[in-house]
């Protein structure tokens, strides 16, 4: 819009006559009638298009159009039951009481259902998710896989001995991440602890949400995001319910509001949640009451242990697509919610009532994280390095003993698996393979034993290291520093058989579950990805 | 597996599956509808009409009914043809023609002066009776015979099984000179060099990878593919195959008939591939119309129906339907809509309230109309 170059007042309008005439006269007036505006004539409208105008090509609108948001909606809509499918008689359900006890149960590869109350409960945690199969079938089911047992096992340490277990899952597509920290999280759900999850990560960095900076107390800008804040508080309020209500605050929170002092956490979790402006001091209050130790004899303030979790962490481990006030891209542990699950992921604020910190990553729809990748590949060869050490230490004094080295013994080198598994990493499976054609060649060439000692002295464990050449996220780096990884890889053929098994029952699978059928199913779907395993069983032949 | 799963061995054995060719039916009513390709009544062998001789029944004569014959023309006293047949050996012995080719046992027998029933060469000196030529042959098939023949574990009795001194007299083998044992055999036996077992003969239908779908699904979704994109129509039918298997159980309408030999609705949708079957053969039509330009006079083209094929009828009913379900109005969003509506409208097909009925009757009435013109080509321009 163009604006007048000089001041109001001093401007003068162009047609403005130089003197009007007189109040009264009966002369006739000298200046011409102004211009009649000429009526406006009804102008055919332009022709738009190309196409012939003829009653058929009008659209007519049949039926109502759906309304804002319900096409979303059916999109993400979670089906979690198939009237058509079988019931599967004797599915045991996944309880209070079989789930610290799944190995002696012998679970171990087997399905087991999820009872009401945890499908209540996880479904308003949102961890089904619409890309997974549950809707084949007559209720939610998962499989208990190895890991499964693991963890179930790892969470009755942590009950006992009150430490906190910080743990990040990752491998490939399809591989049963999500479903396993959903398993985790209903048998936490089922011991009695507090559950948070961040259902998608994705979700808070993508700017798809309402944020606002606010000054932290060390001076740094961080940034709120209120109303995930508070759909966030609602869906712990809803699935921690019976939890939460025999809890009470322990010290009088921060709040702009007035606040009764022996107010349940649940209550309190509510008022959090039904105003976006409260959400994130609730937020905070919340996590202090939850982090504050237990005290055993005063009702209302014992603390269990709380699960943490979070999907698709790696949209946490880089920069988010909100820009501050100068444009420039914010960090997203500069999120607040992101930053605390960071916090207690790396370890830096502590749970005294001990837990268990869940990170799974996301193989599909995957950002770019070169750090968060390192991190990963130096935790896993670090962790598998001791077995490493010991292997070499094995043969060195086997070799020191050795009279020739004709007489060389590489069987432990030589039950190597061919690919990279759960238990060796892609880095030192490569290592040891290249110290096996060193060692046989120079056994082969009947060298002194010391040159084969010579040559394992120059095979130590190498961990994978960071180009110095890229930039260095730091923040990732020292974030995941001390993390436990594991790797989610196939199943084994007994799970794949009780999966498919299940299938079977459930009547998805028209084929009798064979050894061959097993193997071959195994097979295709990439040694037992799960899936790969029910695309192949279940969706790609029928 | 639960006993519900074995009561669907008779849905898969119904009869919709593919046919190799279809043959076009004239009468096409909706009372009583056959498959395209039931040629000639469907398998029923032909008959002769009555006091006539059918084509299977002046055959050339048995070969002892003819010996028979001409001895009885000779004056001689021919083979007995009411109690039993002429041995092979005794045809051999008059036959030099037929003694040339015959197999080495055969020509023994003739030349040895022993009965024909118990032919056995004669032993040559030394070698303990054993033939100078093999009488084994390789089996085609999985033996089935039990290989030791036990007189403990043999459910016959034990007086019926020769001892082994009848044997040796039956054979020629003793206990120290037996048979050479076949190589191949033992090797069956043992399974020694075979890591997996073999597999059972005959392979099945799908176990060659690019058969792997079934048919039916295999032609819809190449018919469901846009420019060349594969893997995006195996998408879609996936989702269409979902849809089926989760959508409540359909109700079928009495107006529609569906194909004879339809399962109860409740199967359906346990079996998405029987669904998807049903709903396309089902509104699949018998002929199409071909217009023949000029050849009715005054301009107007002649109308001349024209059968189709198995593949033809089903690409043309996937087509009607294709084009409903594109004019069908999404309700949600996502790149699976389209497939969605697909499966609505299959479910409509089923329960009877798609317009691609109409359609089809419509093209049916045509070719009922226009069966006059069946002969156009064979009687030739007016």
């Amino acid at each position: 819009m163009r604006r007048a170059l000089g001041p109001i007042d001093a401007a003068t309008p162009f047609n403005a006559a130089p003197s009007a005439s007189a109040a009264f006269s009966t002369s006739a007036a000298l200046s011409a009638n102004p211009p009649k505006k000429k009526g406006v004539v009804a102008k055919p409208a332009a022709r738009t298009g190309r196409t012939l105008r003829l009653s058929k090509n009008t659209r007519t609108a049949t039926a109502r159009p759906p309304a804002p948001g319900e096409r979303r909606a059916l999109r993400k809509r979670v089906v979690l039951s198939n009237t058509n499918a079988l019931e599967v008689r004797g599915l045991a359900d996944l309880s209070t009481q079989n789930a610290s006890r799944l190995r002696e149960m012998g679970f171990e590869g087997q399905v087991l259902g999820l009872s009401n109350d945890s499908v209540d409960a996880l479904r308003a945690l949102e961890a089904f998710k619409a890309t997974q199969g549950w809707s084949l079938f007559r209720r939610p089911a998962s499989l208990i896989r190895r890991e499964t047992v693991e963890l179930a096992e790892c969470m009755d340490g942590v009950a006992q001995q009150k430490h906190v277990e910080r743990r990040m899952l990752f491998g490939e597509r399809g591989g049963g991440k999500s479903v396993l920290q959903l398993q985790a999280m209903a048998m936490a759900y089922l011991r009695g602890w507090i559950v948070v999850h961040f259902p998608e990560a994705k979700a808070m960095t993508i700017a798809h949400e309402a944020y606002r900076p606010i000054n932290s107390k060390d001076g740094s800008t961080a940034y709120i995001q209120p109303q995930y804040t508070a759909r966030l508080l609602g869906n712990i309020a809803k699935a921690n319910h019976g939890v939460l209500t025999h809890m009470r605050l322990s010290k009088p929170p921060e709040l702009p509001v007035p606040v009764q002092s022996n107010i349940s956490l649940l209550r309190f979790v509510e008022l959090g949640a039904g105003d976006a402006e409260l959400a994130w001091p609730v937020w905070r209050a919340l996590l202090s009451e939850l982090t504050t130790p237990s005290q055993e004899g005063t009702e209302g303030l014992q603390r269990p242990p709380l699960f943490l979790s979070m999907d698709g962490v790696d949209h946490a481990m880089r920069h988010s697509a909100y820009l501050d006030t100068a444009a420039r891209p914010i960090h997203a542990h500069d999120l607040t919610l992101i930053r605390d699950f960071a916090a207690h992921l790396s370890g830096t604020s502590p749970l005294p009532n001990g837990g268990m910190v869940l990170a799974a990553s996301s193989a599909s729809t995957r950002p770019s994280t070169p750090t968060l990748d390192h991190v990963l590949a130096r935790n896993e060869a670090a962790a598998y390095s001791p077995t490493y050490t010991t292997l070499l230490s094995n043969l060195h004094a086997h070799i020191s003993a050795l009279a020739t080295a004709k007489d060389v013994d590489l069987s432990a080198l030589h039950t190597l698996p061919s690919t990279p598994s759960t238990q060796i990493p892609a880095t030192l499976l490569t290592q040891l393979k290249h110290l096996r054609t060193h060692l046989t060649s120079l056994a082969r060439q009947n060298r002194s034993p010391a040159d084969l000692l010579a040559a394992l002295a120059a095979h130590a464990p190498k961990l994978p290291e960071w180009n110095p050449y890229l930039p260095l996220d730091s923040r990732v780096a020292d974030c995941m520093a001390s993390v436990t990884v594991q790797k989610v890889a196939g199943l084994s053929k007994a799970e794949a058989r009780g999966m498919l098994e299940y299938y079977a029952q459930s009547g998805v699978l028209r084929q009798t579950v064979t050894e061959g059928l097993v193997g071959e199913r195994w097979t295709i779907s990439g040694g037992g990805v799960v899936g790969e395993l029910e695309k192949a069983a279940v969706k790609a032949r029928f | 597996m639960p006993p519900s799963i074995n009561s669907f061995a008779g849905v898969r054995a119904l009869a919709l599956r593919s046919r190799p060719t279809a043959a076009f039916r004239p009468a096409a009513g909706g009372l009583s509808r056959h498959y395209a390709d039931e040629r000639n009544g469907g398998g029923r062998l032909p008959q002769a009409q009555e006091g006539q001789s059918g084509p299977n029944m002046h055959q050339q004569e048995h070969v002892s009914e003819e010996d028979a014959k001409m001895k009885k023309v000779m004056g001689q006293e021919g083979p007995d043809i009411e109690g039993q047949g002429t041995p092979v050996q005794d045809i051999l012995k008059q036959d030099a023609e037929a003694r040339k080719n015959a197999p080495e046992v055969m020509k023994a027998s003739v030349k040895s002066s022993q009965s024909a029933q118990n032919a056995r060469p004669a032993a040559p000196a030394g070698m303990g009776g054993r033939r100078d030529f093999s009488t084994w042959t390789r089996r085609r098939m999985p033996d089935l015979t039990p290989q030791s023949f036990d007189s403990s574990s043999a459910p016959l009795d034990p007086a019926m099984i020769p001892s082994d001194d009848q044997r040796a007299t039956y054979t020629g083998y003793t206990a120290e000179a037996q048979p050479p044992t076949p190589a191949d055999m033992s090797i069956q036996e043992e399974n020694k060099g075979h890591r997996f077992p073999l597999p059972a003969l005959p392979l099945p239908p799908n176990s060659n990878h690019k058969y792997r779908y079934d048919p039916v699904v295999q032609q819809v979704t190449n018919l469901l593919m846009q420019d060349g994109k594969k893997a995006a129509a195996q998408r879609n039918m996936n989702v269409i195959l979902s849809t089926l298997r989760t959508a409540p159980a359909p109700t079928y309408s009495p107006q529609r008939p569906l194909l004879p030999g339809a399962p109860p609705a409740s199967h359906l949708p346990l079996h998405p591939v029987l669904y998807l079957t049903l709903a396309i053969d089902s509104i699949a039509p018998l002929l199409r119309i071909r217009s023949q330009r000029g050849a009715a006079g005054g301009g107007v083209a002649l109308q001349i129906p024209l059968p189709l094929g198995l593949r033809q009828r089903r690409r043309t009913a996937f087509m009607w339907i294709l084009d409903a379900a594109s004019k069908r109005k999404s309700r949600g969003s996502g790149n699976d809509m389209f497939a969605t509506r697909v499966a609505e409208e299959l479910i409509a097909v089923v329960e009877g309230r798609s317009g691609v009925w109409e359609k089809r009757s419509a093209v049916h009435r045509l070719g009922t109309t226009a069966r006059s013109n069946l002969t156009y080509s064979t009687r030739g321009r007016r």
